[in-house]
């Protein structure tokens, strides 16, 4: 879908849904808006991950970590100091692309499980850092009730912030993808050693693309705080990064809207199947496994093979895939 | 491709469109009074969230019998898993979809601090019934948040009151690693030191919470040779501190105290296993106060649930009859009037009567000090030798909690 | 922050013990998860379940027969056949169609698998906390190295072994063994030469999950059962099969010791920090041999 050069045709539906999500808050009770607001968070979350999980088949498994840096980057300058707000913003994902150097600096010398279970351990670490730091980071009790000025303060007012930032961040996204970087990264994904064949250096672009997604991922920590007004240290553990992974498979991680999608059913399910029963996970254990052996791309994935056969070669590159490993 | 988005988009609108029609139905005139619950069901808490949801239940048949206002007073339940996000956008949900009069729930401190700072912006009264920290109604105290359970800075004073006449001198610390074990052992320490200035830290262990191997600490603390300990734990690290002191032979040998330490939802599973000796404080015992007040709660929930009421079922226990007297006292569904109501209020709970504290909205609660032992009737341990601490005497001051609050 | 106290031999060598002890209900959960990784190539998140699946059929086989030490014994050997049982029948209904697929959907499948048990138990258990009570010849502790031993712990350290011996017979010296090993390399090659690949897979994950709950069952006495046990263990367990090599079982007893040791050792070092040793020991083994210690088969 995302395949082709942009042309204003294939535009416009995008542009409908666009508009469609901008009259939304008025019309729809205030729960509702919020938990749009909450898919938008989670979903610009999972599209920073498949950045690196789906288009460069890099194991991040605990991505959670850097949307919780960025969380807490801005919780503790608006709590803590007097800076302006904005600055504040800018920072939460500046430091959680340092964090994704840092620790994708040590794990991009490993591949795949390795690769997933060292920054798993790395994370754990800042987790409980975060988790044990009473005086600086509030410890497990978190932080909360963080300053938002006033044009932020009204739940549609974030909603509105909250989408078009994610826009943004959507756009540069594609924008990336569609960019020589982003073609080498999934040709590296494709064949790694091919690449470094012909001089591709795929540790440094493994490592950019680390922090790229992590960038990103610090964006939906500052949108969660906007959101949410509240920090703590569940954002970085590792069931959540779990979590986010699953969404992108879900949603289908060969596809560029899949983790949207992913994160949208997975935060609707939380939500309503919860109302319903206690055993919601359950019940979302059922449907992950009814997905996982009737829709194997994803959703998005089936998607776009029931609309474009042709357009998908993914059953051939999931062959190459396992050759490659 | 084309055929998908529009797909896509007649679903989007059709959704929207359902949202608005389910929204705009005329609503019911008369109404019940609505109670949201946010508690964990799920996980190693899910003892607790379960108890008090039956105690809560119990409350609302007495309750319903009669009405409140001329209403009933319902319930829905939502489980936080022991998350924080997830308990928040269930308390959102709560207030903004389902327009609870109050919330009540929690076990986790974390969650009930997240949920009180929502309430506090949206102005729906909160009752913490299980979460321990001292700093919902303490420094982070404010209009909406209310507690009917223990706090660590009450328990702690108990415990700091009770070691204090003790003669032990040199203490080590363990405990949880998070923030309720900091918390406990911290006011423990505190008031001990305080009462009692020649008392000396030899050294602290802290593991992570829910470690299932606490021998390697306890035989650590045991070459240590420290004259008493001070376990900052709860719910199963409790039973596995239990069961590692026992093994140990530490329970033998050096004096232990621990809060929780007698809760009969750690000692029933111990069974014959539990150790003896091992001094506790605990807010509430089903066979503690031999009151009839205590013994009609107990029989009316042992005959509903097959099972003697916990201490989660004793506090949400009281909160159902502190709602219920508040709406009655308020004389409208008014989460303001009810906030004003509830301050100060007085209800005849089981274990006497029970005040809410104006300053703080903190229940004033006796503490029991017991030591865990084996006797005949029962075939697990109970507390005995049990002393009243009077609330009033263990409740940090409300000068100390406006100077706490003033920061 | 004052340090641990002086540290003596009495106490280093009870801490030795007691980290040996712990290693070994580490391996031979981490063994099975090793196993299942290698035969298999599937990091399966539901490990941690099924240990406490077993921790929990242990209690109800030791409810069963009153609470006696028959009672003990048989839990320790029924209880890791109904996990096995239990890993069987997901293997057979659901996780054999799936083995073509790329591994990140099979972690995923484990996820959900994961999500489904815990809710399972939750239904059948109940929440309650739960304690199985060890036999009278395994309670208490004896004194050794002029410090006190819990009887229960050197019953591991004489189990673990056992336990080691036998997975290196199973592997090296039976024919279903070698054939998993063989799997493990190169599983093409097993199915060309007429190998049902499909049953020796199910056998694999079968094993690695009796593994799983065999832990359970041995250290229910020890601790409460409850809900929760299985994310308790199940990270660290995936940090000692990688550390020791992912696939390998030997690694996972290396990696096993490591991080039961320099628990152990921590408390008496630094007692307030104790649990970050492990995880440093980890992340410092990850840097100087990302691949993990021992061999890998992948």
């Amino acid at each position: 879908m995302f395949r082709g050069t942009i042309d204003l045709k294939s535009l416009w539906p995008t542009g409908a849904i666009f508009i469609v999500l901008l009259i939304l808050p008025p019309i729809l009770p205030r729960f509702y808006t919020y938990i749009i607001a909450v898919i938008f968070v989670t979903s610009l979350l999972a599209m920073s991950l498949n950045l690196v999980l789906g288009h460069g088949m890099i194991f991040q498994f605990h991505h959670g970590v850097f949307y919780g840096v960025g969380a807490y980057t801005v919780a503790l300058i608006l709590t803590k100091t007097s800076l302006p707000m904005w600055i504040g913003f800018i920072a939460g994902p500046i430091a959680a692309a340092m964090a994704g150097l840092l620790i994708g600096w040590f794990c991009v010398r490993l591949t795949r499980l390795y690769f997933g279970m060292l920054q798993i351990s790395l994370g754990s670490l800042i987790w409980a850092i975060v988790f044990r730091w009473y005086s600086f980071t509030g410890g497990d009790d978190g932080i909360h009730g963080i300053p938002m000025p006033p044009p932020l303060s009204s739940l549609n007012n974030a909603y509105y912030f909250i989408l078009i930032i994610l826009i943004i961040c959507l756009v540069v996204l594609y924008l990336i993808l569609k960019s020589p970087f982003g073609s080498t990264l999934e040709a590296i994904r494709d064949n790694p050693q091919r690449c470094e064949a012909v001089g591709v250096n795929v540790r440094r672009h493994q490592l950019m693309a680390i922090v790229i997604a992590t960038f990103f991922a610090g964006i939906a920590g500052v949108l969660f705080v906007v959101l949410e007004g509240s920090v703590f240290p569940d954002l970085l553990f590792w069931v959540l990064s779990l979590e986010v992974c699953i969404m992108c498979l879900l949603g289908g991680w060969f596809t560029f809207a899949g983790p949207m999608v992913g994160a949208s059913i997975m935060v609707a399910l939380r939500t309503f199947v919860g109302i319903y029963t206690e055993y919601w996970t359950l019940v979302l254990g059922v449907i992950l496994i009814l997905l996982i052996f009737f829709l194997p791309e994803g959703v998005m994935g089936y998607f776009l093979e029931k609309v474009k056969p042709q357009a998908e070669e993914g059953a051939e590159r999931r062959s190459e895939l396992d050759v490659a490993s | 491709m084309k055929r998908g988005t529009i797909i896509i988009i007649v679903v989007l609108i059709a959704i929207a469109a359902a949202f608005v029609y389910y929204f705009t139905r005329p609503p019911k005139i008369v109404r019940p009074i609505k109670v949201g619950i946010i508690d964990c069901y799920s996980g190693p808490p899910a003892v607790f969230g379960k108890d008090a949801l039956n105690g809560f239940k119990l409350a609302l048949a007495e309750i319903n019998k009669e009405g409140v206002l001329g209403a009933k007073i319902e319930f829905t339940t939502r489980d936080t898993k022991f998350k924080v996000d997830i308990g928040l956008s269930m308390a959102k949900e709560l207030v903004m979809r389902e327009n609870v009069d109050v919330l009540v729930g929690t076990i986790s401190s974390g969650v009930a601090l997240a949920v009180s700072d929502y309430v506090r912006r949206e102005k729906v009264p909160f009752i913490v019934w299980i979460s321990k920290s001292e700093r919902i109604t303490g420094q982070k105290g404010h209009r909406y948040v209310f507690s009917t359970g223990e706090n660590t800075a009450l328990a702690g004073k108990a415990g700091g009151v009770a070691l204090a006449q003790k003669p032990y001198v040199k203490y080590w610390i363990a405990g949880d690693d998070y923030s309720y074990g900091h918390d406990i052992a911290h006011a423990a320490w505190r008031n001990l030191a305080k009462l009692k200035p020649g008392v000396k830290k030899m050294g602290e262990s802290w593991w992570k919470v829910g470690e299932p191997d606490l021998i390697p600490y306890l035989t650590a603390i045991q070459a240590a040779k420290p004259d008493a300990v001070i376990f900052a734990t709860g719910g199963r690290s409790m039973a596995n501190v239990l069961k590692a002191a026992k093994t140990t032979g530490m329970a033998g040998k050096i004096p232990i105290w621990i809060h929780t330490a007698t809760d009969h939802a750690v000692l029933k599973p111990l069974g014959p296993e539990a150790p003896e000796g091992v001094m506790g404080t605990m807010d509430y015992h089903f066979y503690y106060p031999d009151t009839p007040a205590n013994k009609a709660f107990v029989k009316a929930f042992q005959d509903a649930y097959g099972e003697p009421p916990g201490f989660p079922a004793f506090h949400a226990y009281m909160t159902g009859h502190f709602i219920a007297e508040a709406f009655k006292k308020a004389g409208a569904l008014d989460k303001e009037k009810f906030v004003d109501a509830l301050e100060g209020l007085k209800i005849d709970a089981p274990v006497g009567e029970v005040e809410m504290r104006a300053c703080d909205h903190q229940a004033v609660l006796p503490i029991f000090l017991g030591v865990t032992k084996k006797v005949p009737q029962y075939n697990f341990a109970i507390s005995s030798d049990i002393v009243t601490l009077s609330g009033k005497d263990v409740m940090p001051t409300c000068e100390e909690i406006k100077k706490a609050r003033g920061k | 922050m004052e340090l641990g106290q002086s540290i003596d031999l009495a106490s280093l060598g009870s801490q030795l013990l007691v980290g040996l002890s712990r290693a070994m209900i580490l391996f031979i959960v981490c063994a099975g998860l090793s196993f299942v990784l290698g035969v298999l190539r599937v990091p399966n998140v539901a490990h941690g379940s099924l240990y406490m699946i077993g921790a929990f059929s242990a209690y109800s086989v030791f409810a069963l027969f009153g609470t006696s030490s028959t009672g003990f014994w048989l839990s320790l050997i029924l209880a890791p056949f109904v996990v096995a049982l239990v890993s069987l029948i997901a293997e057979r209904a659901l996780f054999c169609h799936l083995y073509q697929r790329e591994h990140l959907m099979l972690l995923l499948f484990t996820f959900a698998l994961m999500l489904i048990f815990g809710d399972l138990v939750k239904i059948i258990w109940g929440a309650e906390y739960r304690s199985v009570l060890a036999p009278s010849i395994l309670r208490g502790s004896i004194s050794i190295f002029g410090s006190s031993l819990p009887r229960y712990n050197l019953f591991l350290l004489i189990v673990g072994p056992l336990v080691a011996i036998g997975l290196w017979f199973f592997t090296s010296k039976t024919k279903i063994g070698k054939i998993s090993r063989a799997a493990a390399v190169d599983r093409e090659m097993v199915g060309v030469i007429g190998i049902n690949v499909s049953w020796v897979f199910a056998g694999a994950f079968v094993l690695g999950c009796f593994l799983a709950g065999f832990g359970g069952a041995l250290v229910a006495p020890t601790v409460s059962i409850s809900l929760g046990m299985d994310h308790d263990i199940i990270i660290e367990a995936f940090l000692i099969v990688t550390i020791g090599g992912l696939g390998n079982i030997w690694g996972a007893l290396v990696g096993s010791l490591i991080f039961g040791l320099t628990h152990s050792f921590g408390v008496l070092l630094w007692p307030q920090f104790a649990i970050v040793f492990p995880y440093a020991a980890v992340v410092i083994v990850l840097l100087l041999r990302p691949r993990g210690l021992l061999k890998s088969v992948w």
